[in-house]
C-alpha cells in the first residue's frame, strides 16, 4: 500500500494540503467519507454535483473525498465528478467545481474521515459543509439545498435529516438514541446519529478544536459526538425531511460496532454535559422542514425468534457482568423475562428505560471496561427489539409513532431515576 | 501546440493597438461644445505618447444623430459639427505622420431615414431607388429574425406613411436596411469605400455585418448571400487597395464568426464578442473557466486574420453571447441597478464596472493585451473615466474626454450648457479627480501605467502574432498561458482572485529557460524538472520572457 505522508502531528497529508491550496477559499464543502464504495459512489457523487449546480450555481463549492484506502477504484469514481476547463465538460456550469480526494493515514475510521473533512473545511473557510454517506444511494439533488440551504442562509448551525423509513428500520434509533437524547437534552432530534448532515463552518471549527479524537469512542462515533457537541454548545439545530431511506439489512455482528458508534458516544457525552441535561426538564420540538418522520409498512421478514434466543442466552451468560452494571431489581426482572417462552415474552418500556439508565450510570462510573458495558447491552437490545417488532407487527404508521412516543415519554418520566442513580453512584 | 510563424504580407493590424474614439467626444477646437477633427488633430501627440498605433473613428458623417451617427445621411462627407473634409484629411495626414493607422466606421447595413436615398425610395414605387431598401406590403415577412433593440422596437418592420408600405429595419425604425440583393447598392457602397480609401484611410470597421441580406425562413443572420457580399468587397479592396483592412462587427458565437474570415478572403479582423463578458465573469467568479472555455471553443483562423479584443466600447457591455444563467450572474454582479442595463447588456465604462479597483483594471488590461488578438481601448478608459447612467441609451459612456480639472475638463471653451453631453461630475470619477493632466504628473497613475504596458506589448510581436497554449494549473484562480512566435516565448500568468495565491506550473517543456519579468526585467529562477512555484498578490499578473542563456 502506498505510504501516506504527513507532517509529524498533522492529520493532513502533504498531498491533501497541496490540493486544498489549489482549491482555495470556498463557500460550500461536501465531504464524502469512503472505503471501497465503488458500487454506490458513482451515482451519489453525480447527484451531489447536479445538486450543487442546480441550487448553488454561483457559489464556490468543492467536493472532498476522504478515503480509508479503497482498493476498488472508489477515489477515481469520485474524481470524475469534477468540472474544470482542463478536462472539458458537457455540463453547463458557471464556475469550476473542484473535486479532490485524499487517503488518510491509519485504518479506515469514520472519525478520522470526519476529522479530515472538518480540517479541510476550516482551511478553506467553508461557510456551509455537508457530509454524505457513501451508502446513501437514495440521495436526491434536493438534499443539497435541504441540508446545506439552512446553514448557508446562516439560519442554523446544524441540519440533521429525517427520513421516510420502514417501521422496523433503525430500531436502535427509535428505542434508544432518539428517546434518550430527547429526554436528556430536551430536543426532539429524530436522527441524532446521522450519516448525512450539514453544519456551519464555525460549528465544524469549534468541534475540531475540542480535539475529541484521542478518545476511542469519539473516533468511532464521531457523527453522534458531533451532534451532541452541537447540542451542548446550544447551536441552532434543525431537521430537514429527505424522503425515503432504504432499509439496509444488517448482520448480527454489526450491532456491537453500532452500539459503540452511537450509544457509546451518547453515554460518553453525559459526564461532561451533566449540568446541561440535568437542567432540562422537558423536551421541545425543533424546526423541521417537512414531516418529522414517515413510516413505510410493507412486509419485512425478521427472525424474531433468534432475537429472543440471543436475549435469553445473553442474560444467562453475562450474569456476572450485569451484576456490576444493573440494580438487583432490574437484573431480577430481566432474569424473569428471559425465562418466558416466546408467546409470553415482553420487554416492557419501563424496564427497558431503567436498564438503559443503569447502563449509562455504570458507563459513567466505568464499573467495568466501558467497551464491555456496551457489548453487554447487545443481547438486551435484541430483547427489546423483539418486543418492538411484536408490538408493531400489524401496526399502522400512527400506531408505530404512538408507541415510540410512549417510549419517549417513559424516558422523560424516568429521567429523575437516572439523576438519582447518577448522583447516588457518585 | 503549433508555434506560429511570422505571417507574410502587410499585417499591421495584427501588431496594432487600437484606440476607439468618437470625434465629438475628444476635443473641441472651436468652442462650440462639440469635439471636432481639428481638436482630434491637436491631441495626436497625446495618443502617440500613450502608445497606440491605430485609431478607430466612430461615424463622423452627416447624420440626424438619432443613433450617435450610426444613422448616416451622407456617406461622402463630414458632419458639419466635426469640421470639413479638409479637416479630416489634415487629421489623417497627422496620424500617418506619427505612424498611426486610421480605421473609420462604415455602416453598410442601413442608412438614416433622412438619407436622400431613402427619401427617394419612399417617394414612389417607380422611383429608380425604390429597390435600394427592403419594402413589403405586410409586416409579416422574416418572422424568425430577432429584434436587436428590444427595449425600443416591437418589430423589424415599420410602416411608411409616404409610400404606404412597410420597410425592414434590424435596428431602430429610423434606420431602414439597405437591400443588398440589388447590385446597384453593392456597387454604390463600394464607391463609398473607395472614396475614403482614396483619401488614405487604412481600414474600415464594418458595422452590423451579419444582417446585410434577408431570406425567408431564416433568422436573416450570417447568410451565405451576406458572405458573398463581403467576399465581393474584399476582392475589390485587395485588387485596388492592398494592405487595407476590414474589421467585422458581428456579435456572434466564435463558430458562427469563423466564416467571416473565409479562407482569408473576407474580413481581416473580427471582434471577439463572447470573450469580453467572460473576462469580466472570470474576474468576478475568480475562476478562469469562462475564459479558457470560450477560447477553447474559438476556432483557428487563417494566418493573415486576427481577432480584435476589447474590454469596453461605445455600446453596452453586451451579454447576448451568454447563457441565461451567465447573463443573470453578470447583471447581478455588474449592474445591480436596473438603469445600468440596456437591451441585453450593461451600459457602463470599465472603471465603474470594476469598482475603480486599480488592481482589477490593470489585470483586465493585462489580459486584453496578452491574449491572442489586437486590443482595442475605448477612449477615456486609459485614465479610468466614469460614466453617467442617468443619460439615456448608451450616452452615459460617451461623455466628453476629461483632459484637465479646469473649465469643461479642458474639453471645450464653450459654456457648459452648450456641451454635446454633460461632463462627469461625481466625486469619484468627476473630471477634477480623473483627468489627463493630473495623471501625467503622477508617475504611478493609470495613464502612465497604461503607456508602460503598451510599450511592453509593442516590444514583441508575440502578443499580436503568436500562438497560445493554455496551462491548466490545479489552482483554477490562476489563468496561465504560453505565447510563442518563432523562437520567442512568453509566459503569462494572471491571478483572477481578490486574495493572494500560490500556483505550481508544469513548465518542464521549457526546462532550462530562465524567466525574465517583462516590466522590471527581473530575473526569476531557471525552470527545472519540478513544478515551478509562483506566488501572487491579489489580481496580480506576470509577463515573463523565456530565455535560454
Amino acid at each position: 500500500m502506498k505510504k501516506v505522508r504527513t507532517a509529524d502531528d498533522s492529520i493532513l497529508t502533504d498531498e491533501f494540503l497541496r490540493q486544498l491550496m489549489n482549491v482555495g477559499e470556498v463557500d460550500l464543502l461536501v465531504g464524502l467519507p469512503t472505503h471501497n464504495n465503488s458500487s454506490t459512489i458513482g451515482p451519489i457523487v453525480a447527484t451531489i454535483q447536479a445538486g450543487l449546480l442546480a441550487f448553488f450555481p454561483r457559489d464556490r463549492a468543492v467536493i472532498i473525498n476522504v478515503d480509508g484506502g479503497s482498493q476498488d477504484g472508489t477515489r477515481q469514481l469520485v474524481l470524475n465528478a469534477a468540472i474544470d476547463d482542463a478536462r472539458g465538460s458537457k455540463i453547463s456550469a458557471l464556475r469550476t467545481l473542484p473535486v479532490i480526494s485524499t487517503q488518510y493515514a491509519g485504518s479506515p475510521a469514520r472519525g478520522t474521515a470526519l476529522r479530515s473533512i472538518l480540517a479541510a473545511a476550516e482551511l478553506l473557510g467553508a461557510k456551509a459543509c455537508m457530509v454524505v454517506s457513501p451508502e446513501s444511494t437514495q440521495i436526491q439533488t434536493d438534499w443539497l439545498t435541504k441540508l446545506l440551504g439552512p446553514v448557508y442562509a446562516r439560519e442554523f448551525d446544524l441540519v440533521l435529516p429525517t427520513y421516510s423509513r420502514h417501521r422496523f428500520d433503525g430500531i436502535l434509533l427509535t428505542n434508544l438514541l432518539y428517546p434518550m437524547t430527547r429526554a436528556l437534552y430536551g430536543l426532539r432530534i429524530r436522527e441524532p446519529y446521522a450519516l448525512d448532515f450539514a453544519f456551519s463552518g464555525s460549528l465544524g471549527s469549534q468541534f475540531l478544536s475540542q480535539n475529541p479524537w484521542q478518545d476511542e469512542t469519539a473516533r468511532a462515533g464521531s457523527e453522534t459526538y458531533f451532534t451532541l457537541h452541537a447540542i451542548a454548545a446550544q447551536s441552532r439545530i434543525c431537521q430537514s425531511f429527505l424522503g425515503n431511506r432504504e432499509h439496509v439489512e444488517r448482520r448480527a455482528s454489526d450491532l456491537v460496532p453500532a452500539l459503540r458508534q452511537t450509544v457509546g458516544a451518547l453515554f460518553s457525552s453525559l459526564g461532561p454535559n451533566m449540568a446541561l441535561w440535568k437542567s432540562r426538564a422537558e423536551s421541545k420540538r425543533i424546526t423541521t422542514t417537512g414531516p418529522e418522520r414517515e413510516f413505510t409498512l410493507e412486509p419485512l421478514r425478521v427472525n424474531r425468534k433468534r432475537l429472543r434466543e440471543m436475549f435469553s442466552t445473553g442474560v444467562g451468560e453475562l450474569e456476572s457482568v450485569f451484576q456490576s452494571i444493573l440494580s438487583p431489581p432490574t437484573l431480577e426482572e430481566l432474569r424473569r423475562i428471559a425465562g418466558l417462552d416466546e408467546a409470553e415474552f415482553r420487554y416492557p418500556a419501563e424496564l427497558w428505560v431503567k436498564t438503559i439508565y443503569e447502563f449509562a450510570a455504570a458507563y459513567q462510573k466505568s464499573v467495568i471496561s466501558r467497551d464491555h458495558i456496551l457489548q453487554a447491552l447487545a443481547p438486551l437490545f435484541r430483547g427489546r427489539a423483539f418486543t418492538f417488532l411484536l408490538e408493531n407487527r400489524n401496526g399502522s404508521a400512527d400506531t408505530v409513532e404512538n408507541n415510540i412516543e410512549t417510549l419517549c415519554l417513559e424516558f422523560e418520566r424516568e429521567k429523575p431515576y437516572l439523576l438519582e442513580i447518577w448522583n447516588g453512584r457518585e | 501546440m503549433t508555434v506560429a510563424l511570422q505571417p507574410a504580407g502587410d499585417i499591421w493590424y495584427k501588431r496594432s493597438i487600437i484606440y476607439q474614439v468618437h470625434v465629438r467626444t475628444f476635443f473641441d477646437s472651436n468652442g462650440d461644445g462639440i469635439g471636432d477633427f481639428q481638436g482630434l488633430d491637436q491631441k495626436m501627440d497625446y495618443l502617440q505618447e500613450l502608445g497606440i498605433n491605430a485609431i478607430w473613428l466612430m461615424p463622423f458623417f452627416p447624420s440626424p444623430l438619432r443613433d450617435d451617427g450610426y444613422d448616416i445621411a451622407d456617406y461622402y462627407s463630414v458632419h458639419s459639427s466635426y469640421g470639413t473634409l479638409e479637416d479630416f484629411k489634415k487629421f489623417l495626414a497627422s496620424a500617418h505622420q506619427r505612424s498611426i493607422k486610421v480605421i473609420i466606421e462604415m455602416v453598410l447595413n442601413h442608412t438614416s431615414d433622412q438619407h436622400p436615398w431613402f427619401q427617394q425610395s419612399r417617394s414612389s414605387l417607380e422611383n429608380p431607388r425604390r429597390d435600394w431598401y427592403v419594402w413589403s406590403d405586410t409586416d409579416t415577412g422574416y418572422p424568425k429574425a430577432g429584434i436587436n433593440f428590444r427595449d425600443t422596437e416591437l418589430s423589424n418592420w415599420a410602416w411608411d406613411p409616404v409610400s404606404k408600405s412597410y420597410y425592414w429595419h434590424r435596428f431602430f425604425s429610423h434606420q431602414p436596411d439597405l437591400n443588398y440583393d440589388n447590385p446597384a447598392i453593392r456597387e454604390e457602397m463600394w464607391n463609398v469605400m473607395k472614396f475614403w480609401l482614396e483619401l488614405g484611410v487604412d481600414g474600415f470597421r464594418l458595422d452590423a455585418v451579419p444582417y446585410l441580406v434577408e431570406r425567408e425562413g431564416t433568422n436573416c443572420e450570417n447568410l451565405p448571400e451576406t458572405h458573398a457580399v463581403i467576399k465581393e468587397l474584399r476582392q475589390k479592396l485587395d485588387q485596388h487597395f492592398p494592405g487595407k483592412m476590414l474589421l467585422a462587427e458581428a456579435n456572434q458565437w466564435p463558430a458562427e464568426l469563423r466564416p467571416y474570415f473565409g479562407d482569408g478572403d473576407e474580413f481581416h479582423m473580427a471582434f471577439h464578442f463572447p470573450l469580453m463578458p467572460r473576462m469580466f465573469m472570470g474576474v468576478k467568479l475568480e475562476d478562469r473557466k469562462p475564459i479558457t472555455e470560450i477560447l477553447q471553443q474559438t476556432p483557428e483562423i487563417p494566418q493573415s486574420c486576427q481577432w480584435c479584443l476589447f474590454l469596453r466600447n461605445h455600446d453596452e457591455l453586451t451579454l447576448e453571447m451568454l447563457t441565461d444563467m451567465e447573463r443573470s450572474y453578470m447583471n447581478d454582479s455588474y449592474a445591480q441597478e436596473q438603469t445600468m442595463r440596456l437591451n441585453l447588456g450593461i451600459r457602463r465604462r470599465l472603471a465603474p464596472l470594476l469598482e475603480n479597483d486599480r488592481r482589477r483594471i490593470e489585470l483586465m488590461n493585462g489580459m486584453l493585451l496578452s491574449l491572442p488578438g489586437t486590443p482595442s481601448i475605448y477612449y477615456g478608459d486609459e485614465i479610468g473615466m466614469g460614466d453617467n447612467i442617468n443619460l439615456g441609451d448608451r450616452n452615459g459612456v460617451r461623455t466628453p474626454m476629461q483632459w484637465s480639472g479646469g473649465w469643461n475638463a479642458g474639453f471645450s471653451t464653450a459654456d457648459p450648457e452648450k456641451l454635446y453631453a454633460p461632463l462627469i461630475h461625481d466625486p469619484v470619477y468627476g473630471y477634477p479627480a480623473v483627468n489627463v493632466t493630473s495623471q501625467k504628473r503622477t508617475q504611478h497613475s493609470l495613464l502612465n501605467w497604461m503607456a508602460r504596458i503598451l510599450a511592453v506589448r509593442k516590444s514583441t510581436d508575440v502578443f499580436g502574432c503568436g500562438s497560445i497554449e493554455f496551462l491548466y494549473p490545479a489552482n483554477h484562480r490562476i489563468l496561465a498561458y504560453v505565447r510563442q512566435l518563432g523562437t520567442e516565448t512568453i509566459l503569462v500568468v494572471n491571478n483572477l482572485s481578490n486574495a493572494a495565491q500560490a500556483v505550481e506550473l508544469d513548465l518542464r517543456r521549457h526546462k532550462g529557460n530562465i524567466l525574465i519579468e517583462m516590466f522590471g526585467r527581473t530575473i526569476f529562477p531557471r525552470i527545472g524538472e519540478l513544478p515551478y512555484l509562483l506566488t501572487f498578490g491579489p489580481y496580480q499578473f506576470y509577463w515573463f520572457r523565456l530565455r535560454r542563456i
